[in-house]
């Protein structure tokens, strides 16, 4: 089955490559002869947006949303944002049960503080604000709880949430209210403070574009750009801007044929040798929901991420609500603890070697790409010599450059297929990958060789390892990554 | 250190020196007014009945924005306190919101010594025991009462 999965691939998209591309002299199709077109692009569709390109993208789908149901603008993004941009789903909901709906937007309350809150305040002299203990204010803004308070109390609320880097998610001040402080309100709490404001403002972005399953901010060094791409698939982008590229879900490194989530294990665990990735992995753990590395700092197990205010369990990763009774069965040690410990012993050396084996090879191949780096340069300055020499022209040594570069873009595919293998699982699949991954491994080492030679070697010859090579890493890819 | 003490520090202190809290003393520190001494007496529906209990209550710069920092002093079998005395506390960290008071944080620790909550543990073996032999878990916490919490 394996072999007709091989065949048919080949077949299928490789079928207008034949023999001639390799005796091909004709210079004017030199330079795409051994281009092997892909019946999938790893290239992701996408779009750099700069921040005011992005607000327009918001604007788009907040004016859906009011076409739809009647809501403000204001109120339009807080219920995007709290819904991931998915205006069918906000006017579902809408349609269900709207108070519903406003209430999990954290937009209004829920009845019963209304009713605490009219009691207190009752009590209280005019323009009293409970923070500050201090009367007379002239105004005491709420959010639409009605909770009333101070403006400098406000003030120093938003400053101190800001710290913690909260901005969309700021909270009313009254104990157990969840309605989040709108955008329109903060900036007139903070309008006299413009460090703040730019804060806010930054902060505010950073929030708004997460919340969006299609923007994603560049990796790049103090890069401004916002990538926005609907690309479902760990694609590549590369940014207009600064260039830089990367996966289109992740942010990490392109990794093809590798998923996110196995990257981000395997990286976290090459990591293992320092001291602070063996910190890392010894004092934190991800979020379930949105995978920030959370340390536990005090002893309660019941920890609540402080970006997306998920609650869970820090023994099981369980949503901590559904948390009942059962609480003491992920933190109860089954094993016989004799046998459990010898067993274990044994598996975790058979696991460092496993470990190893992948590991080696994936870095050795990163080694090799930085010293290829050094053949890129030294070919380039042997194809200026030959051409100062009237060896040639420029052209006509073109393919010696496309050789190095083919081979960088297969080694690099090489390097990534090692994470893959390592959490492979099942077998037909695995003989399957490892079969094609030793025929790329093969192909790309003979490419390497003839291109080091690439003097001695007739132009046929190095453009026939080029095609097998770009041959083997497309066919990987199609049967395992797109 | 504190440039100046805070009305709202001041009124909550007033308050809790002329109305206190039924069960419970809170007193600054002569030296700071950010650092109170506090007593809860253990309630009487509770296996700490019969008990004093010290505590130590710190007023943060950036109260009440941040909630304030409570620690038991005296020994306590129990399963959100720990061996050191910290407190698991949801108004102590992320549910802790501005609006509540030394007060309130009191009368919810009082709260918390009459009702446990072994399912969000902070000493998990206490918690543990708390739930498979709640009566043997009460025996002990009377008897650290009667050793560890007598005024």
């Amino acid at each position: 089955m394996d072999d007709e999965d091989m065949s048919c691939t080949s077949g299928d998209d490789y079928g207008g490559y034949g023999d001639e591309d390799y005796y091909n002299e004709a210079d004017v199709d030199a330079a795409d002869d051994v281009e092997v077109t892909p019946t999938h692009s790893e290239e992701a569709e996408y779009e750099c947006l700069t921040v005011s390109q992005v607000e327009r993208v918001f604007l788009d789908g907040m004016n859906q949303l009011t076409a739809r149901i009647p809501v403000n603008d204001k109120c339009a993004r807080t219920l995007l944002e709290a819904n991931q941009w998915d205006v069918e789903r906000v006017v579902k909901l809408y349609r269900q049960d709207r108070t519903d709906l406003f209430r999990r937007s954290h937009i209004d309350a829920r009845p019963e503080p209304k009713r605490k809150l009219s009691a207190t305040s009752g009590v209280k002299a005019k323009g009293y604000c409970t923070v500050c203990a201090m009367e007379g204010h002239a105004e005491l803004p709420h959010l639409a709880c009605g909770h009333c308070f101070c403006e400098h109390c406000w003030k120093s609320h938003v400053e101190s949430r800001l710290s913690e880097g909260v901005a969309s998610r700021i909270e009313c001040m009254e104990s157990n209210c969840e309605v989040y402080a709108p955008q329109e309100f903060v900036l007139v709490i903070i309008k006299s403070s413009p460090a703040l404001k730019q804060k806010y403002d930054r902060f505010l972005l950073r929030d708004m574009v997460n919340s969006h399953p299609h923007l994603k901010f560049c990796v790049g060094n103090d890069c401004q750009v916002i990538i926005r791409s609907t690309e479902a698939k760990p694609k590549r982008v590369t940014c207009l801007a600064c260039h830089t590229s990367s996966c289109v879900r992740c942010g990490a490194d392109y990794h093809a044929p590798t998923s996110c989530d196995t990257i981000r294990q395997w990286m976290t665990k090459c990591a293992d040798d320092s001291e602070t990735a063996n910190y890392i992995s010894a004092h934190t753990k991800d979020c379930p929901q949105c995978h920030s590395c959370i340390e536990k700092a005090g002893g309660c197990n019941h920890i609540q991420c402080t970006r997306c205010r998920h609650h869970f369990c820090w023994m099981c990763f369980g949503d901590w609500k559904s948390h009942g009774s059962e609480y003491y069965e992920c933190s109860r040690y089954k094993e016989n603890p004799s046998v459990a410990a010898e067993a274990n012993h044994v598996k975790a050396r058979r696991a460092l070697e496993k470990y190893l084996h992948y590991f080696e090879r994936f870095e050795n191949h990163s080694k090799s790409l930085k010293m290829e780096e050094e053949l890129r340069d030294k070919i380039r300055k042997k194809i200026d010599d030959k051409v100062n020499e009237h060896n040639g022209t420029w052209i006509d040594w073109q393919y010696l450059h496309k050789s190095v570069s083919l081979l960088t873009k297969c080694r690099y595919t090489l390097q990534y297929t090692y994470p893959f293998a390592y959490y492979l699982t099942g077998s037909p699949r695995k003989n399957l990958f490892e079969y094609q991954q030793a025929q790329l491994e093969k192909e790309v080492e003979e490419l390497a060789w003839a291109v080091e030679r690439a003097d001695g070697t007739a132009r046929g010859a190095l453009e026939a390892h080029m095609h097998r090579a770009e041959h083997k890493r497309q066919t990987l890819l199609h049967d395992f990554f797109f | 250190m504190a440039s100046q003490l805070p009305r709202r520090i001041i009124k909550e202190t007033q308050r809790l020196l002329a109305d206190p809290v039924p069960g419970i003393s809170a007193n600054p520190d002569e030296s700071n007014a950010r650092y109170f001494h506090v007593m809860i007496a253990g309630p009487d529906d509770s296996p700490f009945a019969g008990g004093v209990f010290k505590l130590e209550l710190f007023l943060p710069e950036e109260y009440p924005m941040a909630a304030p920092k409570v620690r038991f002093m005296t020994k306590i079998y129990h399963p959100n306190i720990d061996k050191l005395g910290r407190i698991c506390l949801d108004i102590l960290k992320d549910k802790w919101s501005p609006a509540l008071q030394i007060r309130t944080v009191l009368l919810s620790i009082q709260a918390l010594l009459s009702a446990p909550n072994p399912e969000d543990p902070l000493a998990t073996d206490v918690a543990e025991q708390w739930k498979t032999n709640e009566a043997e878990a009460i025996k002990t916490a009377k008897q650290w009462t009667l050793s560890y919490a007598q005024a």
